[in-house]
């Protein structure tokens, strides 16, 4: 088996006594769309927070490419680890163009003498990051917006923007944050297409995500984090058939539930004895 | 300066006035420009002050001369007519025109009405005693204020929009123009009223003639004329450069052209090009810095004491180039160091710690420390520049053209400050620039950008701290004595003000509101005790009607477009649970 472009090796999260993440292990080959999903509070943005470097974990460690990440942001996306957050985080008074060319930054070979002096050494970076952000702006579907306000801009195509700065970092890995919250069918069909193509130009994809249907229709495995702790990892049929998934989304059958309660009562009843 | 007037808000009440108002516009300001018209004519004083005849023939005694109207009166008279000519043609964003043109107009009457009123000992010199009348100011001020309602009733839109499209020729030519009538505007700004205290009324008209060329620019911003001409010297930026630079330079053959006003022209240049430098820290990067002056400071002291001064603490004279480039160098490194506290603290506790940072750069030279600051004995004596033998603070003349003292000095300033915006407008739209402003806006966003937060701060840090200290180089030997006096707190936060001011990451701002913070102290002299209170309002007024500044940056622009979106929806969200 080759190395696995993206590797997460027990990685746990202690903030102090609440322990957000308890030996998590995922593993992305090249090429790949994984799933993480997992109820509210089951340390889904925690993770990628970890794999992205804004947390260092407590134990454990990230591998891409075989090699560790290190514990900084700007460095873990210069290695080729890109991302988007789940509240949607662009610059909102800079150009849809400029945002993207924000993305550019880590590629730019611009020091601090041509940003000063505009040589022509100067000019031929920009215009190359220029057409380049116009490449990825194309890519998503966003045309003709260059010099509009990012904040400006309607609520699915900031999502997209935020994904088309993502990828001007030139990324290896994709990680994306809930991508399609508050879309509607016909934008979250549209935004698993674009997956679809981000995957084809060779990029691999982890999907934080909350709709079943789109995590099941779009990833090639699907991991299943609950209270910290991986439940299932798999196939989206393997995962959607494992019934401790099933209990985690929709709680235990109502006998069941039942029986705890009384099988609880009488416990304290017990110990009131 | 009343430009504040064009871009208020337009919140709840002005929509409620509108709707009371609006049948009336269109009477009102017709009312207001036939009103300022005949109060342009009419006297404002009734008898002759102490001081002497209130200026422009306003005494009774104009009408020997019906015609002569000058000055103040001209002005208003202007203003009338502009009035009348909004309200019946076809002009874009009528209220908005006719609000700022009534502004200026009550500004103006104000102004003048309250220092008869002040100088005369009482209204009855703006009103009528012993049997004379002199009813001009109030009138003027009656014009205003319908004006200003008229311009409510009519309606506040969207400001006129510009869209024809012109030959390069003819846009060189109203380049040319508009560049040419900003030098006049300077010129006549910086000398009315005259220099110092040679004029008693020198103050009044001063603030007339701001109140009537901020009335005016409210009006051109209103019609749409100003966003154009920002436009079509953005599509000719070097063409626009150029003019710019000779208009300038040019400056010293105007009215200004004298030892005065060349040293005051000066010294808002000096402190311009350190305000553009602040700019970087402030308006770029978004990292608030309180002790900036503090750089201008150890920029100062190092040229001072390789100037060749007596008192210099080493005795060499070193050529001025190579003694700038070292307090640039020195200032720079003391700029990384103070901004290495930013990789730990944000926001209100790196404000903190820059504080502290100009606090212990000002004790230290108070208290001699290393001896080089002198403390406050101060290093007096530092040789003026020369160059080939001229030094700079002689007057000189091209061929039969006699230039005045300081001249050359101004030169020099007027070359730093466009290589300073040349260095502020390269970074701002640079890889470097796009890191800093996306650090402003959201630092984590930045970081996940593969942005190195930190060193992009300590170098906006140390840029800022080298362009002061060049600035600190030439303020030394410009005023040739260098005292830790100079670079106290206040200086600082003069500094910040001119930069907030004129608006946040802009040039034009910052330069404007360094003249206006160094100006206007100059010409409030009059005032006395009074001129730092007036002077502070002055600071509020314009902050409460144009929270951007005077000359805002596109990006700043936009922020608090946004925020006045997000407390309209609030209020709307609260209005409907209510």
């Amino acid at each position: 088996m080759s190395t696995p472009v993206l590797e997460a090796r027990d990685v746990s999260m202690v903030f102090g006594g609440l322990k957000a993440l308890k030996g998590v292990t995922l593993t992305l080959e090249e090429g790949k769309i994984v799933g993480l999903i997992g109820p509210n509070g089951a340390g889904k943005t925690t993770f990628f927070n970890c794999l992205t470097g804004l947390y260092t974990p407590t134990t454990g460690e990230v591998l891409l490419k075989g090699n560790v990440l290190p514990g900084d942001p700007a460095k873990v996306t210069d290695a080729g680890v890109a991302r988007t957050f789940q509240n949607i985080r662009l610059f909102p008074s800079m150009s849809v163009l400029e945002n993207v060319m924000v993305g550019r930054h880590v590629r730019m070979k611009q020091g601090p003498l041509a940003s000063l002096f505009h040589g022509p050494a100067y000019h031929r970076g920009e215009r190359a990051a220029r057409e380049r952000s116009r490449e990825l702006l194309a890519f998503v579907g966003l045309n003709n917006l260059d010099d509009e306000l990012s904040r400006n801009l309607p609520y699915g195509d900031q999502r997209r923007l935020e994904i088309a700065r993502a990828l001007a970092t030139d990324p290896a890995v994709l990680l994306l944050d809930e991508p399609t919250a508050g879309m509607n069918p016909q934008e979250t069909e549209a935004t698993q297409q674009l997956i679809f193509r981000i995957r084809e130009t060779g990029v691999s994809v982890v999907v934080i995500e909350h709709d079943i249907k789109f995590i099941f229709g779009l990833c090639d495995t699907v991991s299943v984090l609950v209270q910290g702790e991986l439940l299932v990892e798999g196939s989206p049929e393997v995962v959607r058939a494992d019934p401790r998934v099933v209990e985690a989304y929709l709680g235990k059958p109502p006998e069941e539930v039942e029986h705890d309660i009384e099988a609880a009562a009488a416990s304290a009843e017990e110990e009131q004895a | 300066m009343s430009t504040s007037t064009v871009s208020t808000s337009s919140g709840s009440t002005t929509v409620a006035k509108r709707s009371a108002l609006a049948p009336l516009g269109k009477p009102f300001a017709a009312a207001a420009g036939v009103l300022a018209i005949v109060a342009a004519l009419l006297p404002w004083v009734t008898f002759t002050l102490n001081d002497g005849n209130w200026p422009d023939k306003s005494t009774l005694q104009f009408f020997d001369a019906p015609f002569a109207v000058t000055g103040f009166r001209w002005h208003v008279l202007l203003i009338g007519v502009l009035i009348l000519v909004a309200t019946f043609a076809p002009v874009p964003s009528k209220g908005r025109v006719v609000r700022a043109l009534g502004w200026g107009l009550t500004v103006v009457a104000f102004v003048n009405a309250a220092y008869i009123t002040v100088k005369g000992g009482g209204l009855g010199a703006i009103t009528a005693v012993e049997g004379a009348t002199a009813f001009g100011a109030v009138v003027g001020l009656v014009a205003g204020v319908l004006a200003i309602l008229a311009g409510y009733g009519i309606g506040i839109g969207p400001v006129g929009e510009w869209n024809f499209k012109v030959s390069t020729p003819v846009a060189y030519l109203v380049l040319l123009v508009s560049f040419g009538a900003v030098l006049y505007a300077v010129a006549a700004m910086l000398t009315t009223g005259g220099v110092g205290s040679a004029n008693p009324y020198a103050g009044a008209i001063f603030l007339s003639f701001l109140g009537f060329a901020g009335g005016l620019i409210g009006a051109l911003s209103g019609v749409g004329f100003v966003r154009w001409l920002s436009a079509l010297s953005e599509q000719h930026r070097v063409f626009s450069v150029i003019v710019l630079a000779a208009c300038a330079l040019l400056l010293p053959f105007t009215d200004a052209g004298n030892e005065y006003w060349m040293t005051v022209a000066a010294n808002i240049g000096i402190y311009a090009a350190t305000a553009i430098g602040l700019n970087i820290v402030v308006g770029l990067a978004g990292l608030l810095d309180l002790g900036y002056v503090a750089f201008m400071g150890i920029g100062a002291l190092v040229a001072a004491n390789f100037s060749g001064a007596a008192t210099a603490h080493f005795g060499i004279h070193l050529p001025f180039p190579v003694a700038a480039a070292a307090a640039a160098i020195v200032a720079g490194i003391f700029g990384a160091i103070v901004g290495s506290p930013t990789l730990r603290v944000r926001g209100d506790y790196l404000a903190i710690v820059t504080l502290a940072f100009g606090e212990i750069f000002t004790r230290s030279a108070q208290n001699n420390i290393g001896g080089i600051t002198n403390g406050s004995n101060a290093i007096p004596g530092i040789p003026p520049l020369s160059l080939f033998g001229t030094e700079f603070n002689k007057s000189i003349s091209i061929g039969a053209v006699k230039l005045p003292a300081g001249v050359l000095y101004y030169v020099l300033i007027v070359l730093l400050v466009a290589g300073t915006m040349a260095v502020f407008a390269n970074l701002k739209f640079s890889r470097i620039g796009r890191a800093w402003i996306a650090i402003r806006e959201d630092e984590d966003a930045a970081r996940a950008m593969g942005i190195r937060t930190g060193k992009m701060k300590i170098l906006a840090f140390l840029i800022g701290a080298t362009l002061a200290g060049l600035a600190g180089a030439v303020f030394a030997h410009k005023n040739g004595t260098v005292s830790y006096e100079s670079f106290k707190f206040l200086e600082s936060v003069t500094l910040l003000a001119a930069v907030i001011l004129g608006g946040m990451g802009s040039i034009p701002g910052a330069v404007l509101g360094a003249a206006l913070l160094f100006v206007l102290p100059e010409k409030l002299r009059d005032f006395e005790d009074y001129r730092l209170m007036i002077f502070g309002l002055a600071l509020i007024l314009i902050m409460r009607f144009r929270p951007v500044g005077l000359i805002p940056d596109a990006h700043r622009r936009a922020e608090m477009a946004e925020r006045a979106d997000e407390n309209a929806e609030e209020a709307h969200v609260e209005a409907k649970k209510a």
